[in-house]
C-alpha cells in the first residue's frame, strides 16, 4: 500500500506543480486569447485530475480487504509475542544449568587430576619404600642389577614430589627412607666401580660388561664408557704389544717380512673396528644412542698411541727417515751426491707406506660411519652440524691421521725419486730392435709412471694421489720430453741420394785409401744409418707417448671412480680431475714434438731431394707442337719418373715410420711437391699442345698422390690444377667462360693477377689481349 | 653446458706458513664468507671462481695449501703449473714474516721461472697487535721484485683487489707470450695498453 501511495502523492504534487497558471495570473490576464489559451490549459489539467482521482477511488475497495486482514492478524501476534518470551525463558535456564554442570565437570576434573597425583605419589612412596628395601635386599644378596635398577627407579621419580612427600605427615619416615637410599645409592656407586675395576683388572670380560651395563642405571654414563674404554685398551695394547714384538723379533717368514709394519698396524686397527662392531649394540642398549661417540673417542687415544708405536718402529727398521734424506740430498741437483740409493730398493718401504695408510683410510671410514649412524638414530632425522663436526675434528685431527700425513709427506718425494731414477735408467737402457717401430724406452717409462701413480692411488690419500699425478706430468713434460727433443734435435742425417752422388768421388778416393790400408770403412754410413733410424724411432717414440698418455688418464679416471666411488666429497673429484686434465695436456705436447721432429724430416730429408726432381720440369719443353707431343705420349720425359723417385723416397719412411706419422708426413710432402710445382711452372712457357702435355702430367701425378695418402690433396693441388686449366685455353677470352659469374662450383685460388701470369706464360697469347681482359 | 666458457684460465696457489690465513682469504673471495675457527688445511684445497675483466671471462683456479710443514711434498707438486703465487704471511706474526726467504727459496725450486708472485700481508684488521711494519714488508717485497698487497679476509679488505689484479696481470703476459711466440704481431701495442693498475677497475 505505501507503495501505490508513493507514486500517487508524488504525482499529485507533479500535478499542483504543473498547473503553473497561478490565479494571480489570470486576475491578471486582459486579452482575450490569453485568456482562452489558459483556460484551455487548466481544462487539461482539471481532465487529468479527474482521471486520476477515479483511479484513486477504484482502489478503495483493495485497501479495505487489505485492512480486513491486517485486523485479523492482530490476536496471532500477541500468541506469537508470549511463545517468544517463553522461550526465552527456556534457553535462559538451560544455559545456567549447563554453565552449572560444567562447573562441577571442571570440579570433578580437578579432583581427578588431584587424586592422580595423590595417587601417583603414593606409588612413589611406596616405590621409594620397595626400593629401599629392595636396595637393601638386593646389595645383601649381591644382586647389583637389582640394587641399580632400584637406585634407577629412584633417581628417575620427580625430585620436587620427593620434596614434598617429605614435608607431609609421614615426612620423617620418607626422610629416613630417602637417607637410605642416598646412602645405598653412594655405596652401590663405589661398589660398581670397584667391582668393574677388578673386573677389568682380572680381565674377566662377562663382569666387565655385567658393571659396565649398571653405570647408565645410576647416571653415570661418562664413568661407565671411560672405565670400559680403559679396559678395552689395554687389551688393545696388550694385544699390539704382542704382535708388535713378533713384527721385530725377526721370527717371520720372508714372504711377509717387507709388509710386517702395515700388517701389524692393520692388526690394531682391524681389533679396534671389531671391537666397535661387538659392543656397539651393549652401548646402544643400555647407553642408548649418541654415546658411540664417546667411546671411540677413549678408544681412538689408544689407537694413536699404538699406532705411533707401530710406525716409531717402522721408521726405525726401514730407516725410513735416512732413506729420505739421502733421496732428499740427491734430489737437490746442486750438490754432489755421495751416496745413492737403488730405486728398486724402495720398492717394498713404498708398497708398506701406502698400505699403511690405505688401512688408516679404511678405518677412519668406518669410524665416521658407525659414528654417524649412531647419531642419527638419536638426532631422529640427520646428525646435527656440532655432531658432525665433532666427528670430522676426531677423525681429521687424531695422532694417527697426523702420523699418516707425515708419512706421506715423506713418501712423495722418495716415489717421485723412485720415478724420476727408474725413467733415467729407462732412457739409459733404452734400446731399439729393428723393425720394431719404437723403442723400448717409451713402454718402459710408461710402466714406471703408470705404476708410481697405481701405488700413490693404492694409498686411498687422494692429496697423495694428486701429487704424484702432478709429478708425473712434470716427469713427462719437462724430462722425458727433453730425452726426445734432444734425439730429434741431432737431426735427420742428410745422406741422400744427391750427397752420395755427390761424394761418391771422394768416397771413392776414401774406399781406395782404406782398401790400401787393408780395411774398409764403413763406420761413416753405418752410424748414418743408424741415427737415421734413431730419428724415425724418436718419431714414433713421440706419438706413441701422446697416445699413452691419453690411455693413461682414461685408466686412472676408471680406478679412481672404482676406488673412490663412497668415500670423497665432490672437491675432491674436482682435484683429480684437473690434476688429470694437466696430465692430458701433455699429451698435445708430445703431438707438438711429432709434428716439428717430421717437419724437420720433410725439410731436411725430403726437400733437398724432391727440388732437383721438379726442376727437371723445366729442362722439358712444353713449348710442343704435334709431333713433340706424340713423342712424349709414347715416352714420358718427367712425371713418371718423378712418382718412381717419390715412392723410392718415401719408401725408407714407410717401413720407419709408424702409418700415421707415415701419413703426415706424406702430407707435408704433397704440400711441398705442390708449392715446388708451382714455382717452377711460372718460370717455364708453354704452347697449345704443351698446355695440355702439363695437364696430363699433372693429372697423373695427383692420381699418384691420391693413392698414397688418406689426407685429401686436391685442395693442395687446387691452385696448379687451376693453372692447368688456364694453360689449356684456346683463346685468352675463353677465360671468361669460367670466370666471375661463370664460375659455377669453382671456386677460384689464383687472384686476377696470377690469371694474368699463367696466361702470359702462353707463347701464342698476344699480351694485349691478356691486358684488354677484364677480371 | 660448455667446457669452454671462458677466455682464461689460470691457477693460482696459495702458499705461507700455517695459520696466516690463506683459507679464509679464498673463503672471502670465492664465497664471500669469513668461517671463523677453521681447523687447519689439510693437503690442498680447490676452488673455482670466474670474473670478468674487460669483458673477458676469466676462469680462477685457487688451489688452498696447507701451511703444515708435514705437507709441504704435496704442496710443492703443484708449484710447477702454477701461474701465479699468492705467498702470504700474518702481520700479527713476526715468525710468519721471517719464513718467507724459506718460501722464496721453494718457489725458486719448484716454481717455473715465469710464475707471477705476489707477497700478501693478511689481518690488517687486528692493526693493534701487528708485529710487521707495513714499509719492512714493503722493502723486502721490492728487494724480490715483488708486488706488495695489505689484506683482511675478515673486513674484506683487498681480497678483491688482491686476486682481480693478479688476474689482470696474468692476462696481460699471457698477451705478451703470445705476441712473443707468433711470428706475425699486429697489434704490437694492444699488449701495452692494458694497464695493470686499470685491471682493478671493473666490476
Amino acid at each position: 500500500m505505501a507503495d501505490s501511495s508513493g507514486p500517487i502523492s508524488a504525482k499529485r504534487c507533479d500535478s499542483l506543480n504543473a498547473s503553473s497558471v497561478s490565479m494571480d495570473t489570470i486576475t491578471s490576464l486582459t486579452e482575450l486569447e490569453d485568456l482562452e489559451r489558459v483556460y484551455q490549459q487548466l481544462c487539461t489539467e482539471e481532465k487529468a485530475v479527474e482521471v486520476e482521482l477515479d483511479k484513486l477511488v477504484g482502489q478503495q475497495g483493495v485497501i479495505n480487504t487489505k485492512m480486513m486482514t491486517l485486523q485479523r492478524m492482530g490476536p496471532n501476534l500477541q500468541l506469537i509475542e508470549g511463545d517468544a518470551s517463553q522461550l526465552s525463558g527456556m534457553i535462559t535456564f538451560t544455559c545456567s544449568l549447563a554453565e552449572n554442570v560444567s562447573r562441577k565437570v571442571r570440579q570433578l576434573d580437578l579432583a581427578k587430576t588431584r587424586l592422580y597425583k595423590v595417587i601417583q605419589r603414593a606409588d612413589d612412596i611406596l616405590d621409594l619404600k620397595f626400593c629401599m628395601d629392595g636396595v637393601q635386599t638386593a646389595l645383601h644378596n649381591e644382586d647389583y642389577e637389582q640394587a641399580a635398577a632400584h637406585i634407577h627407579r629412584y633417581l628417575s621419580l620427580d625430585q620436587s614430589v620427593i620434596e614434598l612427600s617429605r614435608q607431609g605427615e609421614e615426612g620423617s619416615s620418607v626422610d629416613a627412607s630417602l637417607v637410605m637410599l642416598q646412602e645405598a645409592e653412594q655405596k652401590l656407586k663405589v661398589i660398581v666401580a670397584e667391582r668393574l675395576d677388578a673386573a677389568v683388572a682380572a680381565v674377566d670380560l662377562v663382569q666387565v660388561e655385567r658393571f659396565f651395563k649398571i653405570f647408565p642405571l645410576l647416571g653415570l654414563h661418562q664413568q661407565g664408557l671411560a672405565r670400559f674404554g680403559q679396559y678395552l685398551c689395554s687389551q688393545l695394547a696388550s694385544k699390539t704389544e704382542e704382535n708388535l714384538l713378533l713384527a721385530t723379533g725377526g721370527d717371520i717368514s720372508e714372504k711377509r717380512a717387507p709388509l710386517v709394519f702395515a700388517e701389524t698396524l692393520t692388526l690394531l686397527l682391524e681389533g679396534i673396528a671389531r671391537v666397535v662392531e661387538s659392543h656397539q649394540p651393549i652401548v646402544e642398549t643400555y647407553y642408548g644412542p649418541g654415546h658411540l661417540y664417546t667411546l671411540i673417542i677413549h678408544l681412538q687415544q689408544e689407537c694413536d698411541r699404538q699406532a705411533q708405536k707401530i710406525v716409531d718402529k717402522f721408521i726405525q727398521q726401514r730407516d725410513y727417515h735416512s732413506k729420505f734424506q739421502v733421496i732428499q740430498n740427491s734430489m737437490m741437483k746442486s750438490q754432489m751426491p755421495t751416496e745413492r740409493i737403488e730405486p728398486r730398493e724402495l720398492d717394498p718401504v713404498l708398497m708398506e707406506v701406502t698400505l699403511m695408510n690405505a688401512r688408516a683410510e679404511l678405518y677412519l671410514r668406518f669410524l665416521r660411519r658407525r659414528m654417524m649412524a649412531d647419531f642419527e638414530v638419536g638426532d631422529t632425522q640427520s646428525p646435527t652440524q656440532e655432531h658432525q663436526q665433532n666427528v670430522e675434528k676426531l677423525l681429521k685431527h687424531c695422532l694417527l691421521s697426523t702420523t699418516m700425513q707425515e708419512l706421506i709427506g715423506y713418501y712423495i718425494p722418495m716415489e717421485e725419486y723412485y720415478m724420476r731414477e727408474s725413467v733415467n735408467k729407462a732412457v739409459q737402457m733404452d734400446t731399439y730392435e729393428k723393425g720394431q717401430l719404437t723403442s723400448s724406452m717409451v713402454d718402459d717409462c710408461f710402466y714406471i709412471v703408470k705404476k708410481c701413480i697405481s701405488r700413490a692411488l693404492s694409498s686411498s690419500n687422494i692429496d697423495c694421489l694428486c701429487a704424484m699425478i702432478n709429478h708425473s706430468t712434470s716427469a713427462l713434460e719437462s724430462d722425458f720430453r727433453e730425452v726426445l727433443y734432444n734425439k730429434l734435435r741431432q737431426g735427420f742425417p742428410a745422406t741422400t741420394l744427391q750427397d752420395i752422388q755427390r761424394g761418391v768421388s771422394s768416397a771413392v778416393s776414401l774406399m781406395q785409401s782404406s782398401l790400401q790400408q787393408g780395411k774398409f770403412n764403413a763406420l761413416g754410413i753405418e752410424s748414418a744409418e743408424n741415427a737415421k733410424a734413431a730419428f724415425l724411432v724418436t718419431l714414433n717414440n713421440a706419438e706413441v707417448c701422446s697416445e699413452n698418455i691419453t690411455t693413461l688418464k682414461r685408466n686412472l679416471e676408471n680406478d679412481c671412480s672404482k676406488l673412490f666411488m663412497q668415500g670423497p666429497a665432490s672437491g675432491d673429484h674436482a682435484k683429480i680431475d684437473s690434476c688429470l686434465s694437466d696430465l692430458v695436456n701433455t699429451s698435445s705436447k708430445f703431438k707438438d714434438l711429432l709434428q716439428e721432429g717430421l717437419t724437420e724430416l720433410n725439410t731436411t730429408a725430403i726437400k733437398p731431394q724432391v727440388k732437383p726432381w721438379i726442376t727437371a720440369f723445366l729442362s722439358i719443353s712444353h713449348n710442343i707442337e704435334e709431333e713433340e707431343f706424340n713423342e712424349y705420349e709414347a715416352n714420358d720425359p718427367w712425371v713418371q719418373q718423378l712418382i718412381v723417385n717419390l715412392e723410392q723416397v718415401m719408401a725408407e719412411f714407410r717401413t720407419g715410420l709408424s702409418p700415421v706419422s707415415y701419413d703426415t708426413l706424406t702430407s707435408l710432402m704433397t704440400s711441398l711437391v705442390a708449392i715446388e710445382m708451382e714455382k717452377t711452372v711460372l718460370k717455364c712457357t708453354f704452347s697449345r699442345l704443351g698446355g695440355l702435355q702439363f695437364d696430363k702430367e699433372l693429372r697423373s701425378l695427383v692420381a699418384y698422390l691420391t693413392t698414397v695418402t688418406t689426407w685429401t690433396i686436391r685442395d693442395k693441388f687446387a691452385r696448379l690444377t687451376q693453372m692447368a686449366t688456364v694453360l689449356n685455353l684456346e683463346r685468352v677470352t675463353e677465360i671468361l667462360d669460367y670466370w666471375g659469374p661463370n664460375s659455377g662450383p669453382l671456386t677460384w685460388r689464383l687472384t686476377p693477377a696470377e690469371v694474368r701470369q699463367v696466361l702470359a706464360l702462353r707463347i701464342d697469347f698476344r699480351s694485349e689481349d691478356i691486358k684488354r681482359l677484364r677480371l | 653446458m660448455s667446457m669452454e666458457d671462458y677466455d682464461y684460465l689460470f691457477k693460482i696457489v696459495l702458499i705461507g706458513n700455517a695459520g696466516v690465513g690463506k683459507t679464509c682469504l679464498v673463503r672471502r673471495f670465492t664465497q664471500g664468507l669469513f668461517p671463523p675457527g677453521q681447523g687447519a688445511t689439510i693437503g690442498v684445497d680447490f676452488m673455482i671462481k670466474t670474473v670478468e675483466i674487460k669483458g673477458q671471462k676469466v676462469k680462477l683456479q685457487i688451489w688452498d695449501t696447507a701451511g703444515q710443514e708435514r705437507f709441504r711434498s704435496i704442496t710443492q707438486s703443484y708449484y710447477r703449473s702454477a701461474n701465479a703465487l699468492i705467498l702470504t704471511y700474518d702481520i700479527t706474526c713476526e715468525d710468519s714474516f721471517r719464513c718467507l726467504p724459506e718460501w722464496l727459496k721453494e718457489i725458486e725450486q719448484y716454481a717455473n721461472s715465469q710464475v707471477v708472485t705476489i707477497l700478501v700481508g693478511n689481518k690488517i684488521d687486528l692493526a693493534e697487535k701487528r708485529e710487521v711494519l707495513r714499509h719492512r714488508a714493503q722493502d723486502f717485497a721490492e728487494s724480490q721484485s715483488m708486488v706488495y698487497l695489505e689484506t683482511s679476509a675478515k673486513e674484506s679488505d683487498n681480497v678483491e683487489k688482491l686476486f682481480l689484479s693478479l688476474a689482470g696481470e696474468l692476462i696481460r703476459e699471457a698477451k705478451q707470450n703470445k705476441l712473443d711466440n707468433s711470428d706475425a704481431a699486429p697489434t704490437l701495442g694492444e699488449g701495452k695498453s692494458i694497464s695493470y693498475l686499470g685491471c682493478c677497475s671493473i666490476n
